[in-house]
């Protein structure tokens, strides 16, 4: 039954969910990826809510959460629970990931890390705080701030928008140039909201990179 | 310039997520006044990621488990999380406003600020609700030209800077200054301009045996 010849990421993903030993899907984490391969599937679960991916992140990260949260918690239930808190917020959250702040492995650490917090003080106190993510934010929330300054180089800019490719045109012009919010956008498109903020984020980013070159 | 930052050992503890409430926002809000506490952050954050993570070994128990977990997500519940936008980000603030003044506070307050501002003359504090029996976190704003009597502390006191200036016998403070004095200082500190501070007083255990679990409100949860 284990195929032991070398395999493309997307066959040990399908044997990963199609190979049943007592009614159970086998997990395999005999295959530790390298920060290049996190990073990549990262940005797919970002830009196009692969599930595949997400996949190969669960089976990377899962046994190393539930081992921090046996350290941590001190019950096998609640470790578990932060193993299913912790990868639905990667999930959730994937848009925020930036390959160029944080590895991987560096910004599930973050989310997991304020999981168990938050946990922590669950158990502790009874109440449903959620402190974890303003005390270690899961982004830097200067990029963002940063964006709003400078007004003169806008038009320059705007020349360059018809050069990204279409779908990330599409997000950065309903932003910006219709002021639509991110939720119209999701919905007039029938995409996630997930999706239109990673567009935005790439489509920025290229936007970055023409402005660079030109005016270095 | 700051000068005053929280030492090695507390931004360790405070990273692997160890610190009480009070204690982890003091660190947080002191790093995102100062760049050189937020890059250490950083290297530890990156270090305490690559030991949690070294762990690879999974028992044959847990693996039936996992492998539900996954099918479980795969097949509905990373569906409904995407059509859930009912999800909003939690309330906060990002200012508070007293006696005319107001000032901006750093994000790890933002959902702390839920009680009235209490006080007599110059002296103005906002109490936080971390629910910690040992330690009482507050903002406390000192107006322009007001001073606290001269004072020794039970335990000990950290007060970090957030705006404004203050000085006392031994300095004058900037914003950012984290300031932990224990029970050998006296100290009366003065405002000329005013200022706003976030306070952590009584709190002996958190802050001069160092972390050991058996000190810690986490640890007292636990054994």
């Amino acid at each position: 039954m284990e195929n032991i010849q070398p395999q493309t990421a997307q066959n040990r993903y399908d044997r990963t969910m199609n190979v049943k030993r007592n009614g159970a899907i086998k997990v395999s984490n005999k295959n530790e990826l390298g920060p290049e391969q996190l990073s990549e599937l990262m940005i797919n679960v970002a830009n196009s809510r692969c599930k595949a991916s997400f996949a190969k992140l669960f089976n990377h990260f899962g046994a190393k959460i539930n081992s921090f949260g046996n350290q941590r918690l001190h019950q096998q239930g609640l470790a578990m629970d932060l193993v299913q808190e912790t990868m639905t917020r990667v999930w959730t959250k994937a848009h925020l990931y930036n390959p160029d702040k944080a590895a991987v492995s560096t910004w599930v650490f973050t989310i997991m890390r304020n999981q168990c917090f938050d946990m922590l003080r669950k158990v502790q106190h009874n109440k449903e705080d959620a402190f974890g993510d303003d005390i270690w934010p899961l982004f830097d929330s200067d990029d963002a701030e940063n964006n709003e300054d400078d007004f003169k180089l806008t038009g320059t800019l705007l020349q360059h928008v018809n050069d990204l490719p279409p779908l990330q045109r599409q997000i950065v012009q309903g932003i910006y140039m219709q002021e639509m919010t991110q939720q119209e956008l999701a919905d007039k498109l029938n995409i996630p909201i997930g999706t239109v903020k990673s567009r935005l984020r790439l489509g920025l980013e290229k936007l970055k990179g023409f402005m660079e070159k030109h005016y270095d | 310039m700051i000068n005053y930052h929280p030492n090695e050992q507390l931004l360790a503890l405070h990273i692997a997520g160890e610190l009480p409430l009070s204690m982890s926002i003091a660190i947080s809000a002191h790093a995102e006044l100062c760049s050189i506490c937020q890059q250490n952050l950083n290297q530890l954050n990156d270090a305490a990621s690559d030991e949690a993570f070294q762990i690879t070994n999974s028992t044959a128990e847990i693996d039936t488990d996992m492998s539900d977990m996954l099918e479980q997500l795969m097949s509905t519940t990373l569906d409904d999380l995407d059509n859930y936008h009912g999800r909003a980000e939690p309330d906060g603030v990002d200012h508070v406003t007293i006696k005319g003044d107001t000032f901006k506070i750093p994000r790890a307050l933002r959902q702390q600020v839920n009680h009235p501002w209490q006080g007599i003359g110059k002296v103005s504090r906002l109490r936080l609700d971390t629910g910690e029996d040992k330690a009482r976190a507050s903002l406390l704003h000192i107006a322009a030209n007001g001073e606290i009597p001269e004072h020794t502390h039970k335990g000990t006191e950290l007060t970090l800077l957030l705006a404004g200036e203050f000085f006392d016998e031994f300095n004058s403070y900037q914003p950012g200054d984290f300031i932990l004095l224990d029970e050998n200082h006296q100290h009366s500190p003065k405002t000329i301009d005013g200022c706003l501070c976030y306070t952590i007083v009584d709190a002996p255990l958190y802050f001069t045996k160092g972390f050991s679990k058996l000190l810690n409100p986490i640890g007292e949860l636990i054994y």
